[in-house]
């Protein structure tokens, strides 16, 4: 039970970590998030059922259109709303999800598709507890992804380049940090994570165009438990809520288990408004 | 969360209006006010100055709240005639009291008019709430012709009324500065806080706001705290004068004091003013 | 004939005096215009006006929250479906009369948003967005499964508005009822904006700094904005439930919530004339001429490709929106006619 709510929250992870460093760097809430995992989902089912490439064959081709989209959305987008405020720039990631929600079916068609998982079968037992060896591996791949991710972040020249740029843009512009890269970076990042976790969901649900919207939902709320001021927050909140829907769902109610969450979620807030991880930051006026 | 607001009658000899004691606040390690001390008489015009970065705003945003002091106290003399600690107290609080400020980097609403932007200082005489503004009751008709009337007698004080019109948008930065005074001023305050009125004026336009300020301390029976860069505007028209660097006072006295003082000339030095 | 008409528009765009009457009389026109609009075009028309008129509504609730105020909520459609239900199940199940259900039905959601903006309003606006999202998330998810209430999947019905047992209407009476709320509703926001809470709202959104040391309570107006906002879209729910007769799952999904933003982003944010136009253009747009076009139209998802495009077009290069091209447009032609008038 714990177990498979370690792999829920790791797909909850991926999608929030895309978030933050979008946030950081962007300043804006990225609701398109989901949505183009979810569209890269496809590209994969199209590689393997229409290009006939194996199942990670396809999945490494899916990430490669998925940095590709990445660059394209900072490119055509979000590198000319430098100057638009906050609020209007969260409005272009929801315009975003308007244009993949309507290209999707254009291009794969209105029917769901399968995708198989990376290690077809097989499973430990533990007593009554299956572990499927695929769980194992998602779990094992996502604790790796983040791991390096976190040394890069915090140890490397371009991980610096990545913090300057986001505690201050115009500072790190001036500094010689090369932002708009950064950034692009960022974005292509973001969206592979964003993907992969659509990937690994994607077996056990299908490949449909709501697929992500949960995933979506719960990784926004994870950055907002976890705080947006550090990158780690998000990411441990979002296990905790992997975890703890499923402990819900399991033993109070499956319909209810994830409003029931919410609602503890938000007098977790009342109580403590930036979060488990926030610092409170004064705003310079 | 916060800390409760202490309203504590502390015997404030009749004269002084606001009383800064061990004011301290740190951003991290940096020590942004230390310790400060001091106090404004009524209808005095009372000048803060320090080099760039000493920490003259912050001791402004300390006061209106818009930081919270990690120690120190802030008494002030309500128009009420009460005295009040203001620390603690939610920031849109303040301006009932009786203070106001200004920014130093004019805060504005581009959207809206002159005229709408003296208004919106006026916000604390409303009594309507949204419902009647949604009905457009009498009552709220009357009360906005009222405020109308008054933003336009101090536009005509601040020699802007013929811009009333125009949006805050397109105006120099003289005028939006003289624009940001008016809207202060629509709160009646007993205590005016100005941080940099003087930045980006001409010698002209410094000379009529001199004159200004003094014909507001009498007009509106107000004192008036000001931080300013231009020290020939300080010395001109401050009964007193702080002077601090480094967040730490280095010395308060009249301005002939402060400009003979040996430590605010040190820290001066270098500068040319 | 031609001449009175075009005063008549001219009125309608250029005099926006504060004289009270004046902008009464323009919305009234307007209103005047809608009664009569599905009998000179087409009567198959009036499905489609009417639903544009709903949303109208519920997107003059966004354009106030996120043009005054700066906010952003996702839950504009889960706000309608539970006012939606709750009219259906309040008049079909208990025989409530319309007005009663009217208001129990719209009093729940803002009670409900007033909750949920309490909470995530007083840390940073974006929270709202995202707890709407969470919010609307659950909705959806009590309209599917909760079915003694909502009739799951298949929806529940309603019946056109009985009003004090006297006017039974039909479709042609519930369409002028959407005319009157919405008339009224936009003149009721049009003083508003012009008052002293509509520039407390855009001061907030301005500066937050000014607005607290001018002493306007953040969390307050956020909050009345948030509430106005849930208060349009219930009603635009309850409308809608009575026009079409019917409420299910499907209609209230964030699908909606983004056309409704996609209103106000393309007719124009801050305007109330800019919504409308918006909510013509976005719902007649893929009713009435997307359909028609031959081949091109029957391509599913194009009109969320094109008002996706529009959103992001629009906010990088004329945040102003569609209205101020109109008006633009009219300005031009006026203003060389009446150059020409004078000589
Ligand atoms: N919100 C904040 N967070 C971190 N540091 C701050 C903050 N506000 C002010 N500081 C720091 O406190 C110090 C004092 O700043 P302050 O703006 O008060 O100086 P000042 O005297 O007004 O300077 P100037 O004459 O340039 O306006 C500066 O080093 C500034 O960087
Ligand atoms: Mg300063």
């Amino acid at each position: 039970m714990i177990f498979s709510g370690i792999e829920t929250g790791s797909f909850y992870a991926l999608a929030a970590l895309g978030i933050i460093i979008i946030f950081r760097t962007s300043i804006t809430t990225n609701f398109a998030q989901g949505v183009i995992g979810m569209f890269n989902a496809f590209m994969a089912t199209e590689f393997y059922y229409r290009f006939g490439y194996s199942t990670v064959e396809s999945i490494i081709l899916a990430i490669v259109t998925s940095i590709i989209m990445g660059i394209l959305i900072d490119i055509l987008i979000i590198r000319h709303a430098r100057k638009v405020n906050p609020v209007s720039k969260q409005i272009i990631t929801l315009g975003l999800i308007m244009i993949i929600m309507g290209i999707t079916p254009m291009i794969f068609g209105t029917t769901n598709r399968d995708l198989k998982r990376i290690i077809p079968s097989g499973q430990i037992d533990f007593g009554s507890l299956h572990i499927s060896y695929n769980s194992i591996l998602n779990i094992i791949l996502v604790f790796i992804i983040m791991f390096v991710l976190f040394i890069v972040l915090q140890y490397t020249k371009w991980g610096l380049a990545v913090r300057v740029t986001a505690s201050n843009e115009y500072t790190a512009r001036l500094m010689g940090v090369p932002t708009k890269m950064v950034t692009m970076i960022i974005w292509a990042l973001a969206a592979s994570l964003s993907t992969l976790a659509s990937i690994m969901l994607a077996p056990s649900n299908s490949v449909e165009v709501n697929m992500m919207g949960g995933v979506q939902v719960n990784a926004l709320i994870a950055c907002v438990l976890g705080g947006f001021q550090t990158f780690y927050g998000p990411v441990i909140a979002a296990y905790i809520i992997g975890i703890s829907s499923n402990l819900i769902v399991f033993y109070i109610s499956d319909t209810w288990g994830e409003p029931i969450l919410y609602i503890f979620i938000l007098i977790f807030i009342l109580i403590k408004p930036n979060g488990l991880i926030g610092k409170k930051l004064v705003k310079k006026v | 969360m916060s800390k409760k607001a202490i309203v504590v009658n502390k015997e404030l000899s009749n004269d002084i209006v606001l009383q800064v004691d061990n004011l301290s606040i740190a951003f991290g390690g940096l020590k942004a006010v230390d310790n400060l001390s001091f106090n404004i008489k009524k209808n005095e015009i009372f000048g803060l100055i320090g080099p760039n970065g000493a920490g003259k705003t912050t001791v402004f945003n300390c006061i209106t709240q818009f930081y919270r002091p990690n120690n120190g106290e802030v008494y002030f003399r309500t128009k009420r005639d009460k005295v009040v600690n203001l620390v603690g107290r939610p920031v849109y609080r303040i301006i009932r009291l009786g203070l106001v400020r200004t920014f130093q980097n004019v805060e504005l609403i581009r959207e809206l008019s002159v005229l709408d932007n003296l208004l919106v200082g006026a916000h604390i005489k409303y009594k309507t709430g949204f419902i009647s503004h949604m009905l457009k009751t009498k009552k709220a008709r009357k009360e906005e012709l009222d405020n109308r009337k008054k933003a336009i007698e101090v536009l005509k004080y601040l020699g802007i009324d013929h811009l009333k019109d125009f949006l805050a948008a397109g105006l120099s930065y003289g005028i939006l500065k003289r624009v940001e005074l008016g809207r202060a001023l629509m709160s009646d305050p007993n205590l005016l806080i100005l941080d940099e009125p003087a930045a980006g004026l001409n010698e002209t336009e410094t000379e009529q706001l001199a004159e200004t300020i003094r014909k507001i301390r009498d007009d509106f029976n107000s004192s008036i705290l000001l931080v300013e860069h231009d020290m020939r505007l300080v010395m001109n028209i401050c009964d007193r004068i702080c002077a601090i660097s480094f967040g730490k006072l280095l010395a308060i006295g009249t301005p002939k004091e402060i400009q003979s003082n040996k430590n605010v000339q040190e820290a001066y030095l270098g500068k040319d003013d | 004939m031609a001449i009175i008409s075009k005063k008549i528009i001219k009125d309608i765009f250029f005099k926006t005096s504060n004289i009270l009457p004046k902008p009464y009389v323009n919305y009234l026109l307007f209103g005047i215009i809608l009664v009569i609009l599905p009998y000179i075009v087409n009567g198959s028309t009036l499905l489609t006006i009417g639903s544009v008129i709903v949303y109208a509504i519920a997107a003059l609730g966004l354009n106030l929250l996120l043009g005054y105020s700066g906010l952003i909520s996702l839950g504009t459609a889960g706000f309608m479906g539970l006012s939606s239900y709750f009219a259906s199940y309040l008049t079909k199940d208990l025989n409530f009369p319309f007005f009663a259900s009217l208001l129990i039905s719209v009093f729940i959601p803002v009670i409900l948003g007033l909750l949920v903006g309490l909470v995530s309003l007083r840390i940073e606006g974006y929270y709202l967005a995202i707890a709407t999202l969470a919010v609307a998330e659950i909705l959806r998810r009590i309209f599917e499964k909760f079915i003694a209430f909502t009739g799951g999947y298949v929806g529940k019905t309603a019946d056109y508005p009985n009003i004090l047992n006297v006017f039974m209407l039909d479709r042609e009476g519930t369409y002028i009822i959407l005319v009157i709320f919405l008339i009224v509703i936009m003149i009721l926001t049009h003083n508003l904006i012009q008052s002293p809470t509509g520039r407390a709202l855009l001061t907030m959104r301005g500066s937050d700094a000014a607005a607290q040391a001018m002493g306007i309570d953040i969390l307050k107006y956020r909050l009345i904005a948030f509430a106005l906002a849930t208060l349009y879209a219930s009603i635009a729910g309850v409308l809608y439930v009575h026009f079409n007769e019917l409420t299910y799952p499907t209609i209230w999904n964030l699908g909606l919530s983004l056309n409704i933003l996609a209103i106000i982003i393309i007719g124009g944010i801050r305007s109330i004339s800019g919504t409308v136009l918006g909510a013509f253009v976005v719902y007649s747009f893929s009713d009435l001429i997307l359909k028609e076009i031959p081949f091109i139209g029957e391509i599913p998802g194009l009109s969320n490709i094109i008002f996706g495009v529009l959103i992001i077009v629009i906010i990088l290069f004329y945040p102003q929106g569609l209205i101020q091209i109109f008006k633009n447009i009219l300005k031009s032609i006026f203003i060389r006619k009446d150059v020409k008038a004078s000589e």
